[in-house]
């Protein structure tokens, strides 16, 4: 049983200042499975990541990867052991073209520069972006700047990717394609995380969920279960959401 | 021949021969000073842009390079064809904790760190007086013409010697914008957090970079203590020499492989005429021409001058007849 476990967080504390962003939070993520992970503004999603990637180090509380004890690894290392995320708010390297950029994520696996690019075109196609390869990153919509960003973390070779409000923004169409885009990764053998506000889209992908609020779990199941959740709904979806 | 091959042919030649065509030795000398600040521009590029950190104390490493070999040379009488390799891994070696201590910082913090390590040195030096000779500063022995002894009688071989450094740091420098480390350096200067993120060791790129730019630097240091036979403690750790460098390659264009080249053509012949036309009547005057230069730069062409240059060249490509020769 161990053995499937990609991600074992365990007892995460983090304070800043006098408040505290993330309280005793331990969850786990199984290997091929996608987890959602939910919870109202400030709830501690971003802490977690930031957490699990390093770019934070936990007061206490330990994160495993694989089995092996990551905490506090910074967060190239955390990356090159295989798990990469994408940042809420996109940091495209704006001056670069849209190519460029995901070459810098590939040249993780690929070191000779001719195979990173080779490989950041195939990823392009992968996210529907390779029509955009020669634009500069700055000059992308919105939109494409997520896929970009998603297109850069899927360069690093990941096994496990952590989406951080992936489809914030998106029209329908465009949710449904972030969507099947998602669940492609994962029918690559991929292991996502995916924190989310977009309902309709963690319901559908999810296989788990993992409900946050002040910084600690207070839900986990399966969509169905969390949906009727009453702790769940009172926190976070709202009385709106037991009607549908 | 395509005007691809014919024009750069041209252009090397054109430098090749260059000397030969002044007028006399102190038009050579701003020829040698614009090579000696390709290089330092180039070097200073490796870190300061494609690495976008903004460094405003290279001095340290030219003057580390400098003072390293005149005294070996006057120590131990050592080869400075010897000593030029000891110059640039002294500055190789004063990189390593520079950078580990100084890369913890970001942006303007870095640049503050900088000017401090130069200025530390600078003051050092003019402190340690028993071993540097204090505000005095050094002397290399004047041996006449010894080309062992990296000395001339004439301005040519130097100009040749300086000629081959830039060109050396261009190819270095190209080669290096194409690989992982140039690649690294670029993401980097974009958003070290998203590098960071993407399995980028910012702070071992970084490190790297700051090892070969001080090289190279420390190596232009020897050569610049061997050309002008004296060396002062302002004159190779001053500030506004660190400035000059930094100025050379943000004028030609950052991050670019010749834009310091460029750089360093435009400001030295700027500033060796402005000394020239009010000959020393209005000291200083030449630090305003920096000034307006960059301000000049920075408000019009905030790129650089580089990319406006390179039109100009594809331009005059595209306009140029292919040669007769290739035809046949």
């Amino acid at each position: 049983m161990t053995a499937s476990l990609m991600l074992e967080v365990d007892g995460l504390v983090k304070q800043f200042g006098g408040v505290q962003a993330v309280l005793d939070l331990s969850f786990h993520v199984r290997e091929g499975e996608i987890l959602g992970v939910i919870g109202p503004n400030g709830s501690g999603k971003t802490t977690t990541f930031n957490l699990i990637t390093g770019v934070y180090r936990p007061d206490r509380g330990r994160v495993r990867f694989a089995g092996h004890d990551i905490t506090g690894l910074p967060p190239y290392e955390v990356c090159a052991r295989g798990i990469c995320r994408t940042f809420q708010i996109a940091k495209p390297f704006r001056e670069l073209t849209v190519l460029r950029n995901v070459i810098m994520g590939t040249l993780l696996r690929h070191p000779d520069p001719a195979a990173a690019e080779a490989r950041g075109h195939e990823i392009l196609q992968t996210v529907g972006l390779e029509g955009r390869a020669r634009m500069v990153a700055g000059s992308l919509t919105t939109i494409d700047q997520r896929r970009l960003e998603v297109a850069r973390a899927l360069g690093t070779g990941p096994r496990l990717l952590l989406l951080d409000e992936t489809m914030a923004g998106l029209n329908p169409t465009e949710t449904e394609e972030a969507i099947r885009l998602i669940a492609s990764l994962r029918n690559q053998g991929l292991t996502v995380v995916v924190v989310e506000h977009v309902m309709r889209a963690i319901m559908s992908l999810s296989d788990r969920i993992v409900v946050l609020d002040q910084g600690t779990k207070i839900a986990e199941g399966q969509p169905k279960e969390i949906s009727s959740d009453p702790r769940v709904i009172q926190a976070y979806l709202g009385v709106e959401y037991r009607r549908a | 021949m395509s005007p691809r091959t014919y024009v750069p042919a041209g252009f090397l030649v054109f430098l090749l021969v260059l000397p030969h065509l002044l007028p006399n030795p102190f038009y050579v000398h701003i020829a040698v000073m614009m090579a000696v600040f390709a290089v330092l521009g180039g070097t200073w590029n490796i870190i300061g842009g494609y690495g976008g950190q903004l460094s405003l104390g290279h001095a340290a490493f030219f003057g580390t390079g400098a003072y390293v070999s005149t005294l070996l040379v006057n120590a131990y009488g050592i080869s400075p064809w010897i000593t030029l390799w000891l110059g640039g891994l002294a500055a190789l070696l004063l990189s390593v904790p520079v950078g580990i201590i100084c890369f913890r910082l970001q942006g303007p913090y870095f640049a503050i760190a900088s000017i401090g390590l130069a200025e530390a040195l600078r003051l050092l030096v003019l402190h340690f007086r028993d071993i540097t000779n204090g505000a005095q500063g050094l002397t290399v022995p004047f041996k006449g013409n010894a080309p062992w002894l990296l000395q001339f009688d004439s301005k040519f071989p130097y100009y040749y010697l300086a000629l081959v450094m830039a060109v050396g740091v261009v190819l270095i420098v190209r080669r290096m914008e194409r690989s992982r480390l140039g690649h690294y350096l670029v993401a980097i200067g974009q958003n070290q957090d998203a590098a960071e993120a993407l399995g980028i060791n910012s702070s071992r790129a970084k490190a790297k970079a700051l090892a070969l730019s001080a090289f190279l630097t420390g190596v232009a240091g020897v050569f610049y203590a061997q050309y002008t036979y004296v060396i002062h403690p302002d004159s190779v750790f001053g500030l506004g020499l660190s400035i000059q460098i930094a100025l050379v390659a943000i004028v030609g264009g950052v991050g670019t492989v010749l834009g310091p080249v460029l750089g360093a053509v435009i400001m030295e012949f700027f500033i060796q005429f402005t000394q020239i036309a009010f000959a020393g009547q209005y000291p200083g005057l030449e630090l305003m021409v920096y000034g307006g230069l960059l301000v000049a730069v920075i408000l019009w062409r905030p790129r650089g001058v580089i990319p406006w240059f390179a039109r100009l060249y594809e331009g005059l490509v595209a306009r140029l007849p292919a040669a007769r020769g290739a035809q046949a």
